[in-house]
């Protein structure tokens, strides 16, 4: 009722009753529904593939990659092709440069998210492998090490078994709580190699290093082995390149502003009226949309729902162990402060840092992963 | 899953069935039910085989009186193998599901060579060898010299099996080659002969062409198989060179100087034979003259050649008393011998039919008509006589007495050409006299005749219609079956110009133009720059093979592209072309990247398969017309357009396309592959060159991939192989190109393989 209603109101002409309708459904022609689906303009099958890649993409974020978790301490050494082939203009203005500057973004971002992980950079060409930068944990020096390689020349062959091999001779030394890793940026697709890489893998399988790859050109056989084997992400291999985010733009903000309104590749897109910010948080110019970022949102969370007060008691009415939840220290003070929900104890001075910091209760918390 | 098809139910071991193997069983049991014969075009790689089978055995186990036997036709050893594999995952899913045990034997034959467990005799190499030492061991008057003198050595494995192998039948099961040698070894019998026998009671068997084919085994084999089989030719795209490969012969300078040898040693036996055991020509001349139909009752070890033709009546018939007794016989082949030697001393080509051949060797040497047809079975009678136990030496007389019979048995569909010299060697005197088969329905006919269903299937067999027309037969169903994808795996790209506009083609005028030969160095050598692990390259022949590949090491085309991809070369040497195929695979895997360059036609084009990396990208430089300055085929051509009303042409090019699609068809195996398929040449373009390919290829040509050039191809490639390159579950193909039964029996469906079918 409340449909067609709603239909008789938006297009002014008074739809029908329904029920005769349904009744004539198999008087109407054939309903090819699967055609609909599937085939765009040039009878290809293009659109589902889209569609199989999007789903993916869903379920990449829905559900963690089963076989891979990242470790608190990371070493990771990122390997760069700087073979002939990263010459090639297809990422503009060639592969090379904008890998190299894809990196400085994901180094800082790394030292953002794994603040006591460790990254090196390994360049391979002409057949040989060079440590750019050794393992270490400042930003700047890698950043520093990648602004000067962009003026390199790109010549020759990569060759995955050295530069594999130089990373392990310095990964096997790592302590076995920390995750061994190596990520290689690979743009040719041949690798010249001094011996059977598959013996290499074999000592990475048992040394625990897991590499992964990302592929420049396309899919090649011996990349995705390794990462099978070793247990890294799936061989991933860039798929288009007319992606939004890949022509540069002017950002919404610098349009009035005076100061140089320059173009920049990345960004932010309003969700309504798609138009592109640099920096957040903001207010869209041109719907009025608050734009805001996970991390800000989260940040903010917890005025939303502040941790409750702890109930102050004397302590010589507490029962049980005289140890803080939190600190583990012995409770000396005259007053002990006890969690509502989860009645754990905790001395003043936690008391204090858990609700100026944490905004959550270590024990609550606890007590969830333990269930 | 239990299956319903058309009333049937039919286990297929699976748990997912592609909707093209719905339809494709379900024109199959149209073809079963109605009795006739049926060709069926579906891609590789969407499981042909197995549909097949459990649609047969389904139908054998619901109608036992219907149909009594599978008989599988393959082509090689690796292929009956992988047949009997999933005949075996079928009767596996089969009690389990039944609950119940089997009572279905399915076996594979092979030759000797592959089956033979005699410790001396399966050393040796070459299967000719093999059959002449098998036969030296295990022939009648061998064993029977044997039971006089237990110094003359016999087969013990043979003596096992026939002494109690015959009694009890082989156990119900599925037997490949390895299992009937692991049985035979375990009893002690010989597990050739236990499979040849077995194969009378078998309710499948798989075996080689030849042995329905080529009437010379045929005979010896599959003569007593019931009327109530069906007769399956998988991958059957090239049976009718199969089959007039079967029935020619070829005659050169150096068989008839072996020959001659042959006869003189057939002439001292028998003065040897004379003196001391006369008695046994008497007693062989006896037998002649009751008629051969006795004389046939032989061992079947004896029967080492059969008659290459057996119209029945030749059997009734007593033979000639010209041929009769053993000297005549000897002289008669002399002289005949003579006659063909006379006959290759031409300066000039000779063509002519076989009546004219009759009446010049009438005329010449007075050979009639009638004791030439007797010739080959009259042989065989001399040979069991004289004992002579080393048969594979007397291959070269048996060529002859074969020719013999031959061409006085028919008169049409035969021609015999006589060539001084070899077109490409006009300097250098070789002889051959080339007597050419140009019916394929001549060799085929019987087993038409024979079985109530014969079904030819294969991935490539478009335009349908032209088999039963070759072939001169009925079908009742005939479809072409496509290839559903959820994502286009395959991506065929023709390649008209290159990048400075000279047209591409493979053809005769342009053959030896620098610009063409340049632009197809210039599509490899980028190529090679985009496509990862394994290209594989088919030239039209080995000839333009070596003229394009030396004019691309001067012009250091060769160089540029072994910085990308290291280089391999087929050769018509199969020990240096298996070897250059290993190392091949060996660089697809482990990332060095590698083209394969080889020849359509050749042996690489026909029976490897190049899975996922071994093959990303297949380029077909030029069309693969047939050598058509050869006067066989011109012959052929002719006969087809008097007898078929098919013109040269459509033959031609329907030819050239079959070996086309067979070559490219290599790169995709399945559909979890993806491959690119280039066809480099502009003609490819045309409405009848692209209307014959088969339809799964056809259908993903678009108009804007009809005359591109190298960079365009380069472009789309690079685009293509991105693509594929973003990872693909087999989830992802659920409910598109891969269905459960639920979504197999929904109503949508059924409809979609209905409209599926109706296309065809």
């Amino acid at each position: 009722m409340l449909v067609s209603s709603y239909f008789a109101d938006t297009s002014g002409t008074v739809i029908m009753d329904e029920e005769p309708e349904r009744a004539k459904r198999w008087e109407g022609g054939y309903e090819r529904t699967w055609e609909v689906l599937k085939e765009d303009e040039s009878g290809s099958l293009k659109a589902t593939v889209e569609e199989i890649l999007f789903q993916s993409k869903r379920k990449r974020v829905i559900e963690s990659h089963g076989q891979v978790r990242l470790g608190m301490m990371r070493h990771l050494y990122v390997v760069i092709d700087c073979s002939r082939s990263m010459e090639d203009h297809d990422l503009k203005p060639n592969r090379l440069t904008s890998t190299l500057k894809l990196m400085e973004a994901f180094v800082e971002e790394y030292f953002d998210q794994n603040p006591i992980s460790q990254v090196g950079i390994i360049t391979t060409k002409n057949k040989r492998a060079e440590k750019l930068t050794d393992l270490a944990g400042n930003p700047k020096k890698h950043i520093t090490a990648l602004k000067k390689a962009v003026d390199s020349v790109c010549v020759g062959e990569p060759s995955l078994y050295n530069s594999l091999s130089l990373a392990i001779q310095t990964l096997k030394h790592m302590p076995g709580h920390t995750s061994r890793e190596i990520l290689i940026i690979f743009s040719s697709l041949t690798t010249c190699d001094p011996a059977n890489i598959y013996e290499l893998i074999k000592t990475m399988k048992t040394l625990k290093i897991r590499v992964s790859v990302i592929g420049l050109s396309a899919e090649v056989r011996v990349c995705t082995v390794l990462t099978r084997e070793t247990g890294g992400f799936p061989q991933h291999t860039i798929a288009s390149l007319a992606d939004q985010d890949a022509k540069p733009s002017f950002s919404m903000s610098h349009l009035d502003s005076s100061s140089d309104p320059g173009l920049s590749l990345g960004g932010y897109f309003c969700p309504q009226c798609h138009a592109k910010y640099t920096e957040l948080p903001v207010e869209c110019k041109i719907c009025g949309l608050t734009l805001v970022s996970a991390p800000h949102l989260a940040r903010s969370f917890h005025h939303l729902f502040p941790l409750e007060a702890f109930t102050e008691s004397p302590v010589e009415e507490h029962q049980g162990d005289r140890f803080c939840q939190a600190c583990q220290g012995q409770l000396k003070d005259k007053s002990v402060f006890s969690c509502p929900a989860c009645r754990s104890v905790f001395c003043v001075e936690c008391d204090l840092f858990i609700h100026d910091s944490l905004h959550c209760c270590p024990a609550c918390i606890h007590g969830q992963c333990a269930t | 899953m239990k299956l319903n098809i058309d009333g049937l139910l039919v286990y297929f071991p699976y748990d997912y069935i592609y909707p093209e193997q719905y339809s494709y069983m379900l024109e199959l049991k149209r073809t079963l039910d109605a009795k006739g014969h049926g060709v069926l075009e579906m891609p590789s790689g969407t499981g042909k085989t197995i549909s097949l089978l459990s649609l047969i055995v389904a139908y054998q186990k619901a109608f036992p009186l219907e149909v009594t036997k599978l008989i599988y036709c393959s082509r090689t050893v690796p292929e009956i193998e992988k047949v009997v594999e999933e005949l075996r995952k079928l009767m596996e899913f089969y009690s389990k599901e039944t609950g119940e045990s089997n009572n279905f034997l399915a076996l594979a034959l092979s030759s000797r060579k592959n089956l033979c467990i005699h410790p001396e005799v399966s050393s040796l190499r070459l299967g000719k060898e093999i059959d002449g030492k098998c036969h030296s061991l295990t022939a009648s008057y061998i064993r029977a010299q044997h039971h006089g003198d237990p110094s003359v050595p016999v087969c013990r494995f043979y003596e096992e099996f026939d002494s109690v192998g015959r009694q009890v039948p082989l156990p119900a099961g599925i037997y490949n080659l390895d299992d009937l040698k692991d049985y035979g070894r375990r009893k002690g019998w010989c597990p050739y002969y236990l499979a040849r026998y077995s194969i009378l009671h078998a309710n499948i068997v798989v075996y080689s062409y030849h042995y329905l084919l080529d009437p010379k085994i045929a005979d010896l084999v599959s003569k007593e198989l019931a009327k109530k089989s069906v007769v399956v030719f998988d991958e059957a795209h090239n049976i009718d060179n199969v089959c007039i490969d079967s029935m020619s012969v070829n005659i050169t300078r150096r068989t008839l100087d072996r020959c001659q040898n042959n006869v003189d040693t057939l002439q001292n036996a028998i003065q040897k034979i004379k003196e001391t055991d006369a008695a046994k020509l008497k007693e062989e001349y006896r037998r002649l003259v009751e008629g051969l139909k006795e004389a046939n009752v032989a061992r079947e070890t004896d029967v080492y050649m059969a008659n290459p033709v057996l119209p029945d009546e030749i059997l009734q018939e007593a033979v000639p008393g010209t041929i009769r007794t053993a000297e005549h016989f000897v002289g008669f082949v002399r002289r005949f011998l003579e006659y063909l030697k006379a006959r290759l001393r031409v300066h000039h080509v000779v063509q002519e039919s076989a009546p004219q051949f009759l009446k010049d060797i009438f005329d010449k040497v007075c050979i009639d008509r009638k004791p030439l047809r007797f010739c080959a079975e009259r042989l065989r009678s001399l040979l069991r006589t004289l004992e002579i136990a080393d048969i594979a030496d007397f291959s070269a007389v048996t060529l002859i007495s074969n020719f013999a019979t031959l061409v006085s048995t028919y008169s049409q569909g035969f021609t015999i050409i006589i060539e001084p010299f070899e077109d490409r060697t006009p300097t250098i005197a070789n002889p051959v006299l080339h007597f050419s088969c140009m019916d394929p329905s001549i060799a085929i006919k019987p087993v038409f005749e024979r079985f109530q269903s014969v079904v030819i299937t294969s991935g490539t067999l478009s335009p349908l219609d032209i088999y039963p027309r070759i072939l001169d037969f009925r079908p009742v169903t005939m479809a072409s079956f496509t290839m559903t994808l959820a994502r286009t795996c395959l991506c065929p790209l023709i390649v008209g110009r290159g990048n400075d506009q000279v047209a591409l083609s493979s053809k005769f005028e342009t053959r030896e133009d620098f610009a063409v030969i340049r632009n197809y160095g210039n599509l490899l050598l980028e190529m090679s720059a985009i496509v990862p692990d394994g290209i594989v390259a088919f030239f039209t022949s080995y000839v333009y093979m070596e003229n394009i590949v030396a004019s691309w090491y001067e012009q250091g085309i060769l160089e540029n592209i072994q910085r990308n991809k290291l280089i391999f070369i087929e050769t018509p040497d199969a020990a240096e072309t298996s070897m250059a195929l290993e190392k091949y695979q060996e660089a697809c895997e482990n990332g060095r990247g590698a083209i394969l360059l080889s020849v359509a036609r050749g042996k690489v084009s026909e029976g490897i398969d190049f899975v996922h990396h071994f093959g990303r990208a297949v380029i077909m430089f030029g069309v693969p017309y047939v050598y058509t300055q050869s006067r066989i085929l011109k012959a052929r051509l002719e006969y087809l357009r008097d007898q078929f009303q098919i013109r040269e042409n459509d033959f031609l090019t329907f030819d050239a396309m079959r070996h086309a699609a067979q070559c490219v068809g290599r790169a995709i195996r399945g559909k979890t592959d993806y491959g690119l398929m280039i066809f480099a040449d502009k003609r490819y373009a045309r409405a009848d060159k692209r209307g014959k390919l088969p339809r799964w290829i056809q259908e993903h040509i678009s108009d804007g991939s009809l005359n591109l050039t190298v960079d365009e191809t380069v472009q789309l490639s690079k685009h293509f192989l991105r693509q594929m390159a973003q990872p693909f579950r087999q989830e992802d193909q659920l409910g598109l190109s891969l269905l459960t039964l639920e979504q197999l029996e929904s109503e949508e469906m059924l409809k979609k393989i209905a409209q599926m079918a109706h296309q065809s």
